[in-house]
């Protein structure tokens, strides 16, 4: 199985981090919507991960957790275990079911978000991090994914346009050069 | 070859893991002057200069978020300030309601102390309608036979002299402003004890006049008006004596009897709670209006005090 760990795919995944994380830090941190704000970072990482596989998806979520942590001066390795972790996951996805519904995204990102956003909360909690475990919680977390559904498709739609050309082993080409070569064709099969 | 990736794979992943918590435990548990805050506030430094220009690179895409944002909260807010703008301009003028009422039942109880009309069994009532016109002559209340209410009972507020019941259901009853045509009250000026009539002026109906006073009454501007407790027939209301009834505004010489003009004490276009002095069985008030119903017809009732009337079956002066 090929990895894909292409120079021009590692770029491309540094660039769209580095620019996502600021354009988090920058804008959308800063616009809340329903009273919260959007998180870019799981949804990156996820999509990452559902385009390149489990390997980069993971190395993703760790570099962009460590780059937030960084960048928001938090507890290093908190949001780089969570996101490693929902990489991993969103890559595992790909490996094992290649999902290719249109609403794989909404779904993919609603599990990302949720995902991250309750294992920095357990993370914290183990820390010791004294935090109410309230209704208001549970409603940052509920809206948090609700927002992140709303722009999970942009997202979706930006990362798949910046790596599709890195991407040394996209599915839907796959199955393209399947068919066309017939190696899947019905025809071949009778 | 596919052991291999699946071991690399799991291999990464538990690098990774590993390297976030030793990452963690490590950060968590050192001072804030240790290696890793050190990097990252060396990171900060590094970044920061890069973040502040993404910051202003951005602020125009912040902002234009921000305005649609701003637009629907800022219509959120102003519905919501509208709301409490109405709930607070209901406080406000029930407030003002029951401000209003406090005077009028404060200035009430002192005008009880003072008169002692507690002789005459008030009883506190509420105007619940005004004549539609511009005149006001007659009020409804809220209370009526059933509260001890009768016919041609007087009525007063804590300004002064009201009027009197001209109708009396068993939970309401009409009054009759002094400003009526058809209301006669039996007074005198303040300082002297020469008696008149008050009743409406002819063609300015919130302006009084006291007529029939001797020709040689002295009266001055800024007198009070007071009620005589006199009645100078025996359909007349025997109103208290010394009730207020307005002040003199000027005096007219142009006949055998002198008549100054009155200006009602009681704002009549804004009367809220009254009391209506109704006198109960037994009671001296109502001996006092029993004697002087018994009057014999064109009898005049004469100046002094009730306690006077009642004593006297005195006689005045009247049309």
């Amino acid at each position: 199985m090929n990895t894909g760990f292409s120079a021009s795919l590692v770029a491309r995944i540094a660039v769209l981090a580095v620019v996502a994380v600021f354009f988090q830090i920058g804008v959308v941190s800063e616009v809340p919507v329903f009273g919260v704000s959007a998180d870019l970072s799981p949804l990156l990482v996820a999509f990452v991960g559902l385009l390149c596989g489990s390997t980069i998806g993971a190395a993703t979520g760790f570099a962009v957790g460590l780059l937030v942590d960084l960048a928001l001066v938090q507890t290093l390795g908190v949001t780089s275990l969570t996101l490693t972790v929902v990489g991993y996951w969103a890559g595992r996805l790909r490996e094992l079911r290649d999902p290719q519904a249109a609403l794989t995204p909404l779904l993919v990102g609603a599990a990302a978000a949720a995902a991250a956003a309750v294992g920095y909360s357990l993370v914290q909690f183990l820390l010791g991090v004294d935090a109410p475990v309230s209704f208001e919680l549970l409603r940052q977390i509920v809206l948090g994914v609700v927002v992140d559904v709303i722009v999970a498709l942009p997202v979706w739609a930006i990362v798949r346009r910046s790596l599709i050309g890195g991407l040394p082993d996209d599915p839907r080409r796959r199955r393209r050069r399947a068919y066309t070569t017939g190696g899947l064709s019905p025809l071949s099969r009778s | 070859m596919y052991d291999k990736t699946v071991r690399r794979r799991r291999a990464v992943l538990a690098l990774l893991v590993v390297l976030s918590l030793i990452l963690l435990t490590a950060y968590f548990g050192e001072a804030s002057s240790g290696g890793l805050h050190s990097v990252q506030r060396g990171f900060l430094t590094v970044v920061s200069p890069i973040q502040n220009g993404a910051n202003k690179a951005l602020k125009p895409v912040r902002d234009l978020v921000g305005w649609f944002g701003d637009t629907l909260h800022a219509k959120g807010q102003r519905d919501e300030l509208r709301k409490q703008v109405e709930r607070l301009r209901g406080e406000v003028i029930a407030n003002q309601s029951e401000k209003d009422s406090y005077k009028e039942l404060l200035t009430l109880y002192h005008l009880d102390n003072r008169l002692s009309v507690k002789d005459y069994h008030p009883v506190t009532a509420t105007v619940v309608a005004k004549s539609p016109n511009v005149w006001y002559s007659t009020v409804t209340i809220d209370k009526g036979e059933s509260s001890g209410v009768r016919v041609n009972d007087p009525v007063i507020n804590g300004e002064g002299l009201v009027g009197k019941v001209a109708q009396a259901a068993s939970d309401g009853a009409q009054v009759t402003l002094i400003t009526d045509s058809s209301v006669g009250v039996s007074a005198r000026i303040g300082t002297s004890n020469a008696t008149g009539i008050v009743q409406p002026k002819v063609g300015d109906p919130n302006d009084l006049l006291l007529q029939y006073l001797p020709a040689n009454t002295q009266a001055n501007r800024g007198e009070y008006v007071v009620t005589s407790g006199t009645v100078s027939s025996p359909d007349d209301s025997l109103y208290p004596p010394g009730i207020p009834i307005g002040q003199v505004t000027s005096v007219n010489e142009e006949s055998a009897y002198r008549s100054v003009n009155v200006h009602p004490l009681a704002d009549l276009h804004n009367l809220d709670v009254v009391q209506v002095l109704t006198a109960a069985q037994g009671s001296l008030p109502a001996n006092l209006s029993r004697l002087a119903a018994n009057l014999p017809a064109g009898q005049q009732a004469g100046a002094g005090s009730g306690e006077a009337l009642a004593s006297t079956g005195s006689t005045g002066s009247g049309p």
